[in-house]
């Protein structure tokens, strides 16, 4: 089965192509994109931080305000995202990779078993291991990488454009629908918070998916995860307290998120389950 | 209807060196119902999956298809549909709303794509962008052909595998596809599943007139449908081709050596000319103190061959029922606790060297019964007791009641093989597989690696030793969830359906394996379907026959067919044991109270 | 809380009820809309008049005073602590009511403890509405057809729920297979190793049944890109827009005495 590209493809939002069904819907062999120079690669990073910079040294206007609030209070968030989305668009626009129906199925897998770790995380771990540190309150961000490991986990397993941002948005919308103390601010934070591991996969291509790559990607989520929820739901922290919580939760994204997706997938791929996968060949030929 | 053609087609998955099929050269002509044969990893499976149109070399990075980033191999020659490469025919079939191809796998559970049953059997037709009035006039005939007993809105998650399968077959059925692929569809059905299904898709080949390839182990059911057997060998391509009864008396004894149930070639390993030394290695010795050699610190004086040591385990008007939060149905609580129990009235006792083969159909409470015995449901009703000759291991005595026994110590008395090997394993390699028991056990080193190695050897897993368990065949692991039951020694052996799913190579290996861990003086619980193992085991193990049926022991049914009172030279047992009989009547059983010296 | 309980969907709802029987999309639209309104500000104002008018609206959703609890009850459980911590932990103002070192509960923290417990009830609310009364198949026809979000994606993630209903079977034969292993005590410490060799396991199997489900689903002719139809037609009709837009409307109405109040902040800050 060739893979191909085209404009008609309506499956096209995540993927960026789809898997027609052989040689009869054009000529095969543009699937894949050719290697990309190291080039490409800066070229893309350059631009996503350049549009983040921008947004950051313009500002968005202090004389507009949102509800009392001068909307200039937004800039950095909204750099930061402008920087994320950025970068996830250009990469995919030059990845173009598609997804085959088992990577679909696979990343629906993990993201709903990510989804069902959450609920019993949620509800009998979260609050009286979060309780129990109340003593710091930013201590509680040491626990944010479990909510994490989907998207990376997704991305090292998938490597397609796109997966850490599906299965962890799988994983958020399933937890939310199961319920939990957040509803579906879940579902907005599973989206951020895979494009906090995902701009980690793109800026490097979905080409390189070693530990390296694992950590930066837990990193990536730790830091949205730690800037949205100081922000949302503890505004009223101090400076130094709110801080104290993104460090905790990029150091947090990184190890749980980061080395523990990072030896899941190693471990499924030794068990031979990801064979279909390429993250599954990571042995010599049998 | 449709004709296939072959020409030098072969396929190499990414990450294996050897191809999965090479050289195939095959013609069907339309109608043609093929029976494919050949050992396994003889490329069956994959022949099928290239039929339908679902392996995909991808392109690669480079483009020429060599270590593709997305394809799952690598093609070569040519596999044609009427004339049409077979993706492009799949292709074309999505989009003309026709399908080429039907495929049907083995595993029900993994078949069963949505949650209703009719919108199960829809999925195919809807991806096949088939009008809504059609689809549900073709589900509608797409169910009773198969003969499904429930409507299409009945929850998929209430069907037994055998209605899965049927509702599978539905679903491939609907679909109206001209090739009809069969992937061993029923492996892993009980006898009165599989014979459903097998009946129907003979009608409905009948009816259709499909062409159809099959895979299968046990040929001998489906001769009936098939007028011509393709042998293929590991990436050989085929090797053998004709009508059943030509390639069968051809080839009949080397396929029966390639793990194929033949039909006319008996199949028993007692009847096979290396049987002594295959037996032995089957037979690793449990709870006998080996001459002189090694030590058995947790071994106290051989209990087996006490001849005043009576049964090791006794259940007594036990009734059991799964564990209760896994209940399936959304029940209120109250409906769900008045729901009688899965299995109940039953009374045994199990001695040292004894089998007992608990049989009956599906839903009839075999598992659970077996799970109760062997210390992993608790009884809702009776007790199953541990008698002294099991409670009691290097002057420890865990007490009578095995479900509260700690997981260390319900190791060292009972072992127990579940049917699906995969759910036993938790370790990364075999010989960590192995060892995990004996380590639990607090055994030195020095021991654990002599047992390690010991069962190894014995079971043919040494080269395997550093391999994932997970990725073994389906034989292989097989074997290596038996030897890791034996590992600690157990005095009672219980077994969920050891033989499903098994090619007669493997089945042959687990029958000696068995009757060798019987004649070391452990008692062995089979639960099965298998009526061939029964056989095997009232023969040759003496083993006595409790038939279960709607939860409970059916009165006066012993072994399948004729009820003939134990014989053979293996188990030279003197008095006809039936607890089963007994059981029924609802007395205390004492039949079993064989010596176990007598019975070496 | 079984799996096939949570993935199964509705229980115990009347699912005639008219917000019960609406469109899954409008009810998801209501759930998105309060959340969205609420996750911009902490105050009581806004996040008490949301929960009072989702009460308002509770009777016509089908679901008793039981069926909500048993289906809610994790929102209460995370709704109370977390308010109880801000109320301890919230930078201080306004009068000193009670303090323990460096914990102090001012008439400030405490309204803010309040304020993130309302809104935590509130945002919760309508998702376990959505969730109680909508069966996740219908959910998936609707995200596809009306939302017309990808539909291989929401297929497949579909399929995946169902798996893992029939998981829960495989969990309780690896629950007992391990006990049957000899592993499982000794311990917190042991008991913990074997759970997450177990969820492993678990997710092992999941991935392996995955990829058998997708060449099922291929053989089906999934995946293929050409035109799809749908048995089951999703209808999003007026009524079910007259419901998505109540939620918008909700949601702007507390926003709105948020801001008339004066307690209305944006958290952003």
């Amino acid at each position: 089965m060739s893979f191909t590209n085209d404009s008609t493809s309506r499956d096209g939002t995540l993927g960026g192509g789809r898997d027609s069904g052989g040689a009869g819907s054009g000529p095969g062999g543009d699937g894949n994109a050719p290697a990309l120079p190291p080039r490409t690669l800066s070229l893309v990073a350059a631009v996503a931080a350049l549009a983040g910079v921008v947004v950051y040294a313009v500002g968005l206007p202090e004389s507009i305000g949102l509800f009392g609030s001068p909307l200039s209070d937004l800039t950095l968030p909204a750099a930061l995202l402008v920087f994320f989305v950025t970068t996830v668009v250009a990469s995919v626009m030059v990845t173009r990779a598609p997804w085959r129906v088992v990577d679909i199925v696979v990343a629906s897998v993990l993201g709903v078993a990510g989804g069902l770790v959450f609920a019993v995380w949620n509800a009998f771990a979260w609050e009286p291991i979060s309780g129990a540190l109340a003593f710091f309150p930013p201590a509680s961000a040491i626990l944010v990488g479990v909510w994490l490991l989907p998207g990376v986990l997704g991305g090292l397993v998938i490597r397609k454009p796109g997966a850490a941002v599906y299965t962890e948005l799988v994983a958020a919308t399933l937890s939310a629908l199961i319920g939990n103390q957040w509803g579906f601010a879940t579902v907005w934070y599973g989206l951020l918070e895979g494009l906090g591991a995902e701009v980690v996969f793109a800026l490097l291509l979905y080409r390189a998916f070693g530990w390296p790559t694992a950590l930066l990607a837990g990193a990536g989520a730790g830091v949205t995860v730690g800037v949205l929820d100081s922000l949302l739901y503890y505004p009223t922290f101090s400076a130094g307290y709110k801080l104290a919580y993104v460090g905790l939760a990029v150091v947090s994204g990184v190890v749980i998120a980061g080395l523990g997706s990072w030896a899941l997938t190693r471990a499924m791929a030794r068990s031979g389950a990801l064979a279909p996968l390429p993250s599954g060949r990571v042995t010599e030929r049998v | 209807m449709i004709a296939v053609r072959a020409r030098g087609w072969g396929w190499r998955y990414a990450a294996r060196r050897a191809w999965a099929v090479r050289g195939l050269d095959l013609d069907l002509e339309p109608g043609q119902r093929v029976l494919l044969l050949g050992a396994s990893g003889a490329g069956k499976s994959t022949v099928l999956a290239g039929l339908a149109g679902l392996l995909d070399p991808g392109t690669g990075p480079d483009g020429s298809g060599r270590g593709s980033v997305d394809g799952t191999g690598e093609e070569e020659g040519a596999l044609l549909l009427d004339g049409v490469p077979v993706r492009r025919a799949r292709a074309d079939g999505v989009r003309e709303g026709h399908a080429r191809t039907g495929l049907l796998l083995q595993d029900p559970l993994t078949q069963t794509i949505l949650a209703r049953c009719g919108d199960d059997v829809a999925f195919g037709l809807e991806n096949h962008a088939v009008d809504r009035e059609e689809i549900w006039r073709r589900v509608e005939v797409a169910l009773r052909w198969v003969r499904f007993p429930y409507g299409v809105d009945h929850p998929t998650s209430r069907l037994s595998g055998g209605e899965r399968q049927r509702l599978a077959l539905a679903g491939v059925l609907a679909l109206r596809p001209g090739l009809l692929l069969l992937d061993e569809p029923t492996a892993m059905l009980d006898p009165d599943g599989a014979a459903l299904l097998r009946e129907r898709v003979g009608e409905i080949l009948d009816s259709t007139g499909a062409t159809c390839v099959l895979v299968e182990h046990r040929v001998g059911q489906w001769l009936p449908v098939v007028d011509r057997v393709v042998v293929l060998e590991p990436g050989g391509g085929a090797v053998a081709d004709g009508s059943p009864r030509e390639v069968f008396a051809g080839h009949g004894t080397r396929l029966a050596e390639a793990g194929i149930w033949v039909p006319g070639v008996p199949f028993r390993p007692d009847r096979r000319a290396d049987d002594d030394r295959r037996a032995d290695v089957g037979r690793p010795d449990v709870g006998r103190p080996e001459a002189g050699s090694r030590a058995e610190p947790d071994r106290p004086a051989d209990v087996g061959s006490d001849p005043e040591n009576g049964p090791l385990l006794a259940a007594r008007a036990l009734a059991a029922s799964p564990e209760p939060w896994v209940r399936r149905s959304r029940r209120s609580r109250r409906e769900a606790e008045s729901v009688r129990p899965a299995v109940r009235d039953v009374s045994l006792d199990l001695s040292p060297g004894t089998v007992l083969c608990v049989v009956g159909p599906n839903g009839a409470g075999k598992s659970t019964l077996a799970l109760a015995l062997a210390g992993l449901v608790a009884p809702v009703a009776g007790e199953v007791r541990a008698e002294p000759g099991l409670a009691v291991v290097d002057g420890h005595d865990a007490g009578p009641h095995p479900r509260r026994w700690r997981p260390r110590e319900l190791v060292r008395r009972i072992g127990t093989v579940f049917q699906d090997p995969q759910h036993q394993f938790v370790a990364t390699t075999v010989a960590d597989e192995l060892a995990v028991g004996p380590r639990r056990l607090g055994l030195d080193p020095a021991e654990v690696t002599a047992r390690v190695d010991d069962l190894l050897e014995r079971l043919g897993l040494a080269h395997l030793a550093r391999a994932n368990p997970f990725t073994l065949s389906g034989g292989e692991q097989r074997r290596l969830s038996v030897a890791t039951a034996l590992a600690t020694r157990p005095r009672v052996l219980v077994l969920d359906e050891p033989t499903f799913g098994q090619d007669a190579r493997t089945w042959a290996e687990l029958v000696r394996l068995l009757l060798g861990t019987v004649r070391s003086g452990v008692a062995v619980v089979v639960v099965t379907h298998d009526e061939p193992l029964v056989e095997e085991l009232v023969a040759h193990g003496g083993a006595t026959v409790l038939r279960l049926r709607d939860g409970r022991p059916v009165p006066g049914a012993g072994a399948p067919g004729d009820p003939r009172p134990p014989h053979g030279d293996a188990a030279p047992s003197a008095t006809p044991r039936r607890p089963d009989r007994a059981a029924a009547a609802g007395q205390p059983v004492d039949g079993s109270r064989i010596p176990a010296g007598e019975a070496r | 809380m079984t799996v096939p309980d949570v993935l199964g969907g509705p229980a115990a709802a009347n699912l005639g009820a008219p917000l019960a029987r609406a469109n899954p999309v409008a009810k998801l639209a209501v759930a998105v809309a309060v959340s969205a309104a609420l996750v911009l500000t902490v105050d009581v104002v806004t996040a008490g008049v949301a929960l009072a008018l989702e009460a308002v609206a509770l009777p016509w959703c089908g679901l008793g005073p039981w069926a909500l609890l048993r289906r809610g009850w994790i929102v209460i459980v995370g709704a109370v602590p977390a308010g109880i911590t801000t109320a301890m932990w919230a930078v201080d103002s306004g009068a000193v009511l009670a303090g323990l070192g460096p914990m102090t509960v001012t008439e400030g923290s405490l309204l803010a403890g309040a304020a993130i417990t309302l809104r935590v009830l509130a945002i919760g609310l309508p998702g376990v509405v959505l969730l109680a009364t909508t069966d996740p198949t219908d959910l998936a026809d609707a995200l596809a057809q009306n939302l017309r979000l990808p539909h291989r994606f929401v297929l497949a993630a579909l399929a995946a729920m169902r798996l893992f209903g029939v998981l829960a079977e495989e969990w309780r034969a690896l629950t007992m297979a391990r006990r049957a292993r000899g592993v499982g005590d000794g311990g917190l410490g042991g008991r913990l190793r074997t759970l997450a060799g177990q969820v492993f396991a678990l997710l092992v199997l999941a991935v392996r049944r995955a990829t058998v489900l997708a060449t099922a689903m291929e053989a089906r002719g999934f995946g293929v890109a050409a035109r799809r139809t749908w048995a089951r037609p999703s209808r999003f009709g007026p009524a079910d827009a007259v419901v998505a837009l109540g939620g918008v409307a909700l949601a702007a109405l507390a926003t709105a005495a948020g801001i008339a109040a004066g307690t209305w902040n944006l958290v952003l800050t």
